[in-house]
């Protein structure tokens, strides 16, 4: 019996599990540096395991846009500044990513701006791991959407903490590699939720 | 013992003899007052005698007698020898050659699937005619009963019609698959059919919720209309992966009804961001005929139509733990972002492209927060009502602060 389990339309398929985009905070996304990938062939998805035990293929991050550059040589490639509460996000968009470029392109910093994709990493000469997002989709947003975005990565990264204590693989793994420092991540948390607090 | 023969003699006219009662009376008499035979040994040598006597094979006499009529819902053991007057409400496939005939038998009081065996030797049953199905057999696979005809049974068409009713049931008692239904249900919504073979698919609803209906070409039924009530007679249900939905087949009826039935929903509320807007959102164009979106212009079944302009968005919303897909359709999607379907076209005519409607909805959703409520379907909730989040940050603020801060303290 040919079953499609969908009503309408195709959409993400059936079959297929959308990544859910994760909350990082900066300070956060900038001491990742494990790489994990689910499965041998060279289309299994690769995660990036941050301290906190968040495996993330996709990322959501709200901040403001304060720098952008064309960095491309024959064609356009651009990179972005996003600064939060806690730290500084590099974005870039490229050809393939061509509508997250061109808002970056027409986007004058500062901004506003909400960024959905990927997180990608670059050893440098030295050994030094480099995070940086790939943008899949880039919009404008409001400031109430900027502090709505802080209280939801609050939330969800103090939940990830409270898990780091137990024996979730993704939790284990974040522990053995980076032997994650609750407490300053802790105090990261409240420093980005002071700084939302009502004036 | 008059009694008794009475009764003997009417049996033997059943069967097309004619049988003396004189003569029953006497071997009986002789029997139990000359003998002492008890009455019913009695009979039983009595009977014997005359099936004899009119070369009668003994189990069509004693079986005939002997298989009480049923109704096709009180069918719930197996190996029982009954009788069924039923009218046949489907027949199927066969798929193997011992099996002459198969399909579906109604009653009054339900349904029941018969196997009639190559063996027995009976003649064919017709679908929508009504029959005494005498001395049949009961049998049961899997929690599911049925009956099956064997060279002993008899088929004896009746004239009268068969009034078979489907048991009528709400929508949110639907929670079993393969069950002969009646439904009086608000066709909510009508989809694009994906599949050649389905004439139109959608969502029914009534007082106690929605179910996903699918209509089949083949039964060759009316279409029916988004917001029309009907009694939908005679559908089946079925579930896939938990989710349960009904279809309409051949035999089933489509009775239009002169009332608004209110359609209450089971709606799930969901908040998060949204995260994309996927293709196939934005200024769409649907074919005329069937209501599928056209790509490039062609309709999957249709070809090369003149579309009809439709507004709708398909998004997928995250809260950072799970993804849920939503459905955005034309009021919902005009209320929304403030564009209505006219202004949508000439937006498009004079950028001559559809696109830029897409630009403008993605540049007010994507990356922003959303409270949905609607009805859950497969993996979509089809939004009735969508507003930006706006609740006030403090409180989570607050209780979050209270989380980190005393341990914060410790250390």
């Amino acid at each position: 019996m040919a079953e499609n389990g969908s009503g309408t339309g195709s959409g993400s398929g059936t079959g297929f599990a959308r990544e859910v985009a994760h909350r990082i905070f900066a300070a956060e996304f900038k001491d990742s540096n494990l790489q994990a990938k689910e499965g041998q062939d060279q289309y299994s998805p690769s995660y990036l395991i941050t301290p906190t035990g968040a495996k993330c293929n996709r990322v959501f991050i709200v901040g403001t846009l304060t720098e952008k550059d064309d960095v491309g040589t024959a064609a356009e490639f651009w990179r972005g500044r996003i600064v939060d509460p806690t730290g500084a996000f590099f974005v870039t968009a490229g050809q393939y990513q061509p509508e997250a470029a061109q808002v970056l392109a027409k986007t004058t910093p500062p901004e506003f701006i909400a960024v959905i994709g990927k997180p990608t990493t670059y050893t440098t000469k030295e050994g030094n791991v480099l995070t940086s997002i790939r943008a899949e989709s880039m919009q404008i947003v409001d400031a109430a959407t900027r502090d709505r975005w802080v209280v939801d990565c609050a939330k969800l990264t103090m939940a990830r903490l409270e898990k780091l204590k137990g024996d979730n693989p993704d939790a284990v793994k974040a522990r053995e590699h980076y032997s994650t420092d609750v407490e300053s991540y802790r105090q990261m948390v409240q420093q980005a939720l002071e700084s939302v607090r009502a004036l | 013992m008059s009694e008794i023969a009475t009764k003997i003699e009417a049996r033997f006219i059943e069967l097309g003899i004619k049988v003396q009662p004189d003569e029953i009376e006497t071997r009986l008499d002789q029997l139990i007052n000359k003998f002492k035979v008890p009455p019913e040994e009695a009979r039983r040598n009595v009977i014997n005698y005359f099936l004899k006597v009119h070369n009668i094979p003994r189990t069509e006499f004693f079986e005939k007698r002997e298989t009480p009529q049923v109704k096709a819902s009180e069918i719930k053991e197996d190996g029982k020898w009954v009788t069924l007057r039923a009218r046949v409400v489907q027949l199927w496939e066969t798929n193997h050659e011992s099996v002459s005939q198969v399909g579906l038998l109604g009653d009054e009081s339900g349904t029941i699937k018969f196997t009639k065996w190559t063996k027995a030797a009976l003649p064919q049953v017709e679908e929508g005619k009504s029959y005494l199905f005498k001395n049949i057999t009961t049998s049961e696979w899997q929690g599911q009963f049925s009956v099956k005809l064997n060279k002993t049974s008899e088929i004896v068409p009746i004239e009268d019609d068969i009034n078979i009713e489907t048991p009528r049931v709400a929508t949110s008692d639907i929670k079993e698959e393969g069950k002969w239904i009646t439904l009086r249900a608000k066709v909510v919504q009508l989809w694009e059919t994906n599949h050649e073979s389905m004439s139109q698919v959608g969502l029914l609803g009534d007082e106690s919720g929605t179910i996903k209906f699918t209509k089949w070409v083949k039964s060759e039924l009316p279409q029916v209309e988004e917001g029309k009530s009907y009694l939908f007679k005679n559908i089946t249900t079925s579930e896939y992966q938990g989710q349960f939905s009904v279809k309409l087949n051949k035999t089933s009826e489509i009775v239009p009804i002169n009332e608004d039935i209110e359609v209450g929903r089971s709606l799930v509320e969901y908040s998060g961001a949204i995260v994309d807007i996927q293709s196939g959102s934005g200024l769409i164009k649907r074919c005329p005929e069937c209501n599928r979106a056209l790509v490039k212009g062609a309709c999957g079944e249709h070809g090369k139509v003149d579309g009809i302009y439709d507004l709708r968005v398909k998004a997928v919303m995250d809260d950072g733990e799970k993804v849920q897909d939503i459905l955005l359709n034309r009021e919902v999607t005009e209320a929304l972002v403030g564009i209505t379907l006219e202004q949508a076209k000439d937006m498009a005519t004079e950028a001559l492209d559809q696109a830029v409607v897409l630009d403008v909805i993605k540049s007010k959703l994507v990356g922003r927060y959303f409270i949905v409520s609607g009805a859950k379907l497969d993996r979509f909730i089809l939004v009735d009502t969508i507003r930006q989040d706006t609740t006030p940050i403090e409180e989570g603020i607050m209780s979050l602060l209270a989380t980190a801060a005393p341990v914060a303290q410790e250390a």
